[in-house]
């Protein structure tokens, strides 16, 4: 079973159309969108749409969870007075332009997903966060320690969980050893389709495979693919500077950060 | 900031309360501040003994993760189970609700290493 995963478009309607073109000539059973459709371009209504027409599964960001409340936090824990100075000026124009429509799609988006295999008289749980089980704002970033890591993962039953909202992707395992046999757990953070910060200026998806004999027990039986792809950055960046939005954003799709 | 003579400031930003030979440990309202939102306290179990200056556990805050550091040595008496499920006390009330644990003082000469209120608050001025 081949699953196509993939979150924070954050308005970016060329890097999204980009992402179609890409998983439209592979082959895959099953896609879900982790969250943070809008925020920090000016094609919000546009990138839902596009979303909603495939009839995609998805769960809500910290920003759809602003903007679906008409709120004029996202919830990004900006730490600067510059960041929120510009982060204010992106929730205000996205709450300006969204329609109604869609507003209320966002607002209904749930939570979480969890997908449960029952393979090899085995269980195996999938669980699909924005940021973390606990909190749709939280930071997992990759040096997080193994012991935090874990006991996140325990406290949310997840043997594999796929999150996003860092837009720096990566894949760790551990081997929490249950009964002393062992249990291996995967974490998998996609990167982001519309505005990655890891240092790479194009696009980036998961593409997870749960092969016949997945299983806890065995870490190879679990793969996950990171792919990148080219989108048309420079008409991405030139919307920001068009618009009222601060031209640090196109500057950070020009450098992937 | 707090202000009673009892109350004393490490420089890993934390705070101790002595009364007797018990102290009361918790972060102070710098900490929480620059932290922001906290997700969890990670805090030890009851009977544990750290050493001055020792790591007893972490803050996850939804950015960042920083370890607590054992103003004084000594050995764990209670923690604070409310944090468990109001991890937010800390950002909301860090010297009263949000306290972390209780500790056996090894010894009270220790306490000459902290800082008192008036110096810790020149520390995070700088």
């Amino acid at each position: 079973m081949k699953i196509i995963l993939f979150s924070d478009i954050h308005s970016n309607l060329p890097a999204l159309q980009a992402f179609f073109k890409d998983i439209d000539k592979r082959d895959y059973d099953a896609i879900y969108c982790l969250g943070d459709l809008v925020g920090y371009n000016i094609w919000p209504n546009e990138v839902i749409e596009e979303i909603r027409k495939r009839k995609i599964p998805t769960i809500a960001g910290n920003y759809d969870f602003g903007i679906g409340r008409k709120s004029d936090d996202c919830g990004c824990a900006y730490k600067t007075d510059e960041e929120k100075a510009n982060g204010a000026i992106s929730i205000s124009l996205t709450n300006e332009l969204i329609n109604d429509e869609n507003r209320a799609y966002l607002r209904t988006l749930p939570a979480h997903i969890k997908v449960e295999f029952q393979l090899n008289n085995d269980q195996l749980n999938l669980l699909l966060v924005h940021g973390s089980p606990r909190k749709i704002n939280e930071y997992l970033f990759e040096d997080r320690a193994e012991k935090s890591m874990i006991r996140i993962m325990e406290q949310a039953d997840a043997d594999i969980m796929c999150f996003g909202h860092t837009h720096k992707p990566y894949h760790r395992i551990f081997n929490t050893n249950e009964e002393n046999t062992s249990h291996f757990r995967h974490a998998i953070n996609l990167g982001s389709v519309g505005k990655p910060k890891d240092s790479d200026t194009r696009g980036s998806y998961v593409i997870l495979d749960i092969k016949e004999n997945a299983s806890v027990l065995d870490k190879e039986s679990i793969s996950v693919e990171f792919v990148k792809f080219e989108y048309d950055i420079e008409k991405a960046a030139k919307a920001v500077e068009d618009s009222i939005l601060p031209n640090g954003y196109a500057e950070n799709l020009r450098n992937g950060y | 900031m707090e202000n009673s003579n009892n109350i004393y400031f490490s420089k890993e930003h934390t705070w101790l309360k002595i009364e007797n030979k018990t102290g009361t440990v918790g972060i102070t309202d710098f900490a929480q501040g620059e932290l922001g939102e906290i997700v969890y306290v990670d805090l030890p179990t009851i009977g544990d003994e750290f050493k001055q200056d020792e790591v007893l556990g972490s803050v996850e805050a939804l950015k960042t993760v920083s370890d607590l550091f054992m103003p004084v040595a000594g050995e764990i008496l209670e923690i604070n189970e409310e944090l468990m499920d109001n991890p937010t006390f800390v950002n909301d009330n860090p010297f009263d609700k949000g306290w972390m644990v209780k500790i056996k003082i090894e010894d009270l000469d220790e306490v000459s290493n902290l800082l008192n209120s008036e110096d810790y608050k020149k520390l995070i001025e700088k």
